[in-house]
């Protein structure tokens, strides 16, 4: 029997519809200035959706639910019409994220299969930072910004991945998660910044093997594919500075050269060895003096489709001038290629930002010897 | 359903039943060597008859356009007329041995030569190869052709193959196995390739493009004229893949269009049998400046003093041989005689029935289920078969269609139409046909709101439920024992 730890961040969203760019910190403001919760709502309508999928099918799953009290989960269960639900943690009217990582605390310790949570990218990060890289993890929408590769682009979309996984139909894949910082955001600044890696149930890459076949690979053999593309690149081309920037696409690449790729920072390799970990500016620009071939190789962070942005300090446009923009590699597997249909850039250098825009479409490694041409928002 | 269930041969032996009595010997008897005896093999112990009503009743099981609707998309499933067959079964194509000297099959290279003629006044090119034995291998050897063409112009720059991303998984396949890189393009918001694509990422590394028109959508490319254009100006080749001929044939020439290689689907367009991994046939046609480079043999007619003949011969700058002797002979019979039954009257009467039957299942079921590209279509159109809120996906609905006595069409492809039904009527099917699939998908899509499950559960009606597809393809046991006998 299946159980399933599900947490509602009650406030998640509220900053958002008084345009306060997020929640973090600001919840009493937000509610001054007349915010109406809104995850409950939308856990509802995920939860709703669940149920009915649970009753069109041939034999559904019995699923135990583990949950927090009242607004934190215990409530929209009941009100979706499901029975088997034990509250292992109860929270004071007043919330915060304390009381969402005391929960997924007592979900870890109960056993849990997967944690099913409302909320946001700040709810994603609280959720994750305890439960780990190993705990399927699925997101409800809720937030102001959602820009981390847990959540399902709707509340219906997330009750259709749910009964997937659970019914065997898809796996699970490795994806980031990022979150803004919300108050340089607030001084509109862009300051998106990787976290960590999740795992979450994925829809899978559709391939075609026969007419009326088809067959899925997993997401992290096509990060395989790509990263066997690079190791040739790399191999060929001898004395080339590689630097290969965060997220899991890219540390692939790490384990395709069998080394340790750092997951968040930026590293540098040369005749396919490390030269350099987690670098800072001065030490990359340090790096390109010495260096006049090199590469820097990208993959979009989150659903966003932000390729550069001024979360990634290290990457600085003197950097990026500095290497040039026709030397970026773009790595990217097709599923999430599908979840950002546009690539972004906020270097904080208009001219730098006009110029990757004027370029249109960018190729985009999307598996061994196949790119593919994306668009870049204007 | 276990009730349909046909037991095996297996569950069927009785002990000592015999299928035939052999007469008392009247020879002296001797013992068999011990070492070629074995104990082991179990064999099934059945009378003549039960035998032939088992293998009967399976053969009842193949589901084909002999015994029923098949519209599956992108594969032509159209009728393949008996007089092909008997027209291939004639012994002098029949019998024919591929090691003959030319002389002795005179008429054989004649059918071949008037096939390649044929072919290349269909496709407006310049000469034809008949050597490739299926579709994907024709776009394999235009591949190497383009890659020979730059060669030989000293031209080594040209890494790139562009392909929209609506094309067959076949065309970023042979890229890869021909030594290029697949460049997919977008689409655009008609299912059109993205003109603005083609501009950007056409440069000196472009060996060429390969174009599907109509595309998978079942869609002609609007732009087509000013996508040739582009990658012609920056030196690329332009690929044609035919599998969607049957939608042109007799209307319009991809070498007029600019056109430099294309394949030709014998066993879709030309009506000979495919499926069941049966012989295919994908000729290549090629334009002038291409033609050198074809794969041989290719026959030749020559009349001179001594009289006239056909003979075989290797074109100039040939990329050499891609199949045995002269690819699959029966198939270009077939070929050869469902184009000379139709004529070209025919052949465009057939592209437009195809069109016609299309659209009018579009129009039929636009109600029903999701069209995201609804704009008239060729010979081909796809729609979701999602039902939004039930959890009912393509998958299901082709498995509920098994349950009317239909086949299902293709799934999931093109991949960028999410949950993808891509229905291919074909010409030969009459209109009571088309309205009686209508009138079951629109059952199919009222079922999905009312009982879910019915539709998530199908099929109900045949031997087997659903089978684990990707795993039967990838661990292929075929007997019953070798399960038992799995680890
Ligand atoms: C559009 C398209 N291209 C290429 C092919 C490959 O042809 P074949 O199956 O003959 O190899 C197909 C096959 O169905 C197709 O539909």
């Amino acid at each position: 029997m299946p159980r399933i730890g599900f947490f509602i961040n009650p406030i998640a969203g509220m900053g958002g519809r008084v345009g306060l760019k997020g929640t973090d910190g600001v919840a009493a403001e937000a509610v001054r200035r007349g915010a109406e919760p809104m995850a409950n709502a939308r856990a509802l309508e995920a939860l709703r959706g669940f149920k009915r999928l649970l009753d069109n099918s041939p034999n559904p799953p019995a699923i135990e639910w583990l949950t927090a009290s009242g607004t934190m989960g215990r409530k929209a269960l009941q009100a979706a019409g499901f029975a088997l639900v034990e509250t292992v943690h109860t929270a004071p009217a007043e919330s915060t994220a304390q009381d969402t990582k005391a929960a997924v605390e007592k979900f870890l310790t109960a056993g849990v299969d997967l944690i099913l949570f409302c909320g946001g990218d700040g709810t994603a990060r609280d959720i994750c930072a305890i439960a780990g890289e190993a705990m399927p993890v699925l997101g409800i929408p809720a937030g102001v910004k959602m820009y981390s590769g847990v959540f399902g682009v709707t509340p219906a979309h997330t009750a259709d991945i749910l009964m997937r996984y659970l019914a065997g139909e898809i796996g699970l894949a490795r994806v980031e998660i990022v979150d803004l910082d919300e108050d340089k955001y607030r001084g509109d600044e862009w300051a998106v910044r990787l976290y960590m890696s999740a795992l979450t149930p994925f829809e899978p890459t559709y391939l075609q093997s026969a007419k009326a076949l088809i067959s899925s690979a997993d997401e992290e053999a096509i990060k395989d594919d790509i990263a066997e593309q690079l190791r040739e690149d790399i191999a060929a081309e001898p004395g080339t500075l590689f630097l290969l920037g965060p997220g899991s696409t890219v540390q692939a690449v790490g384990r395709a050269l069998a080394i340790d790729k750092t997951l968040l920072g930026i590293d540098a390799v040369a005749d396919s060895k490390v030269i350099g970990k987690d670098l800072a500016e001065q030490q990359i620009l340090e790096l390109l003096d010495r260096y006049p071939e090199r590469k820097l190789v990208l993959s979009p962070i989150g659903a966003q489709g932000f390729l550069l942005g001024r979360g990634n300090q290290p990457l600085s446009p003197a950097v990026i001038r500095c290497i040039g923009a026709d030397n970026i590699i773009v790595l990217s597997t097709p599923a999430k290629l599908a979840r950002t249909p546009l690539l972004r850039f906020d270097t904080g250098d208009a001219a730098l930002d006009a110029d990757m825009i004027s370029r249109k479409f960018l190729p985009v490694i999307v598996g061994y010897h196949r790119a593919r041409l994306v668009k870049v928002a204007a | 359903m276990t009730g349909n269930k046909i037991p095996t041969v297996y569950e069927l032996s009785v002990p000592d039943r015999h299928g035939v009595d052999l007469p008392a010997p009247d020879v002296p008897q001797t013992a068999l060597p011990t070492e070629g005896l074995r104990a082991d093999c179990d064999l099934p112990e059945l009378s003549q008859l039960d035998v032939v009503r088992h293998y009967l009743a399976l053969s009842q099981l193949n589901f084909g356009v002999d015994s029923g609707f098949y519209p599956l998309g992108s594969c032509t499933m159209k009728f393949n007329p008996k007089v092909n067959e008997q027209i291939a079964r004639l012994p002098g194509f029949a019998e024919a041995h591929p090691l003959q000297e030319s002389e002795t099959v005179q008429g054989n290279l004649a059918l071949m030569f008037e096939l390649q003629q044929w072919l290349a006044e269909i496709g407006g090119f310049a000469g034809v190869s008949l050597q490739p034995a299926a579709g994907a291998h024709g776009e394999f050897t235009g591949l190497l052709m383009t890659r020979a063409y730059h060669h030989a112009r000293g031209d080594l720059k040209r890494t790139r193959i562009l392909i929209p991303d609506s094309a067959h998984g076949t065309n970023p396949a042979s890229t890869t196995m021909a030594g290029f890189t697949a460049v997919e393009l977008p689409s655009d918001a008609r299912g059109n390739i993205d003109l603005e694509a083609v501009r950007v990422a056409c440069d000196d590394t472009v060996a060429g493009i390969m174009i599907t028109n109509p595309n998978t959508l079942g869609l002609f490319e609007e732009h087509i004229d000013a996508v040739v254009q582009l990658v012609r100006a920056c030196g690329g080749l332009v690929y044609g893949d035919g599998a969607n001929m049957n939608a042109l044939a007799g209307i319009a020439r991809p070498g007029d269009l600019g056109f430099d290689v294309m394949h030709f689907n014998l066993h879709k367009t030309f009506s000979t049998p495919h499926g069941g991994g049966g012989p295919g046939s994908g000729p290549v046609g090629a334009s002038a400046r291409l033609k050198e480079f074809l794969p041989g043999p290719v026959v030749e007619f020559t009349r001179d003093a001594q009289g006239a003949r056909y003979d075989l011969a290797m074109p100039d700058k040939s990329i050499g041989r891609v199949a045995t002797f002269s690819g699959n002979f029966g198939m270009l019979v077939r070929a050869y005689a469902y184009i000379r039954q139709h004529g070209t009257k025919g052949l465009r009467e057939n592209s437009e029935h195809a069109v016609l039957n299309a659209n009018y299942l579009r129009v039929k079921l636009r109600d029903a289920f999701t069209v995201p590209f609804d704009r008239i279509n060729m010979h081909e159109f796809v729609c979701s078969g999602a039902i939004d809120g039930t959890g009912v996906r393509a998958l299901d609905v082709s498995k509920r269609l098994l349950d009317y006595g239909f086949h299902p069409p293709t799934n999931y492809f093109p991949l960028i139409v999410p949950e993808a039904l891509m229905i291919e009527p074909t010409e030969t099917e009459a209109k009571p046909t088309l309205d009686a699939f209508v009138a079951a998908m629109q059952a199919i899509a009222k079922e999905a709101r009312e009982n879910p499950a019915l539709v998530k559960e199908a099929p109900h009606q045949t031997p087997v439920r659903r089978l684990d597809e990707v795993k039967a393809a990838r661990e292929l046991v075929l007997t019953d024992r070798a399960k038992s006998e799995a680890p």
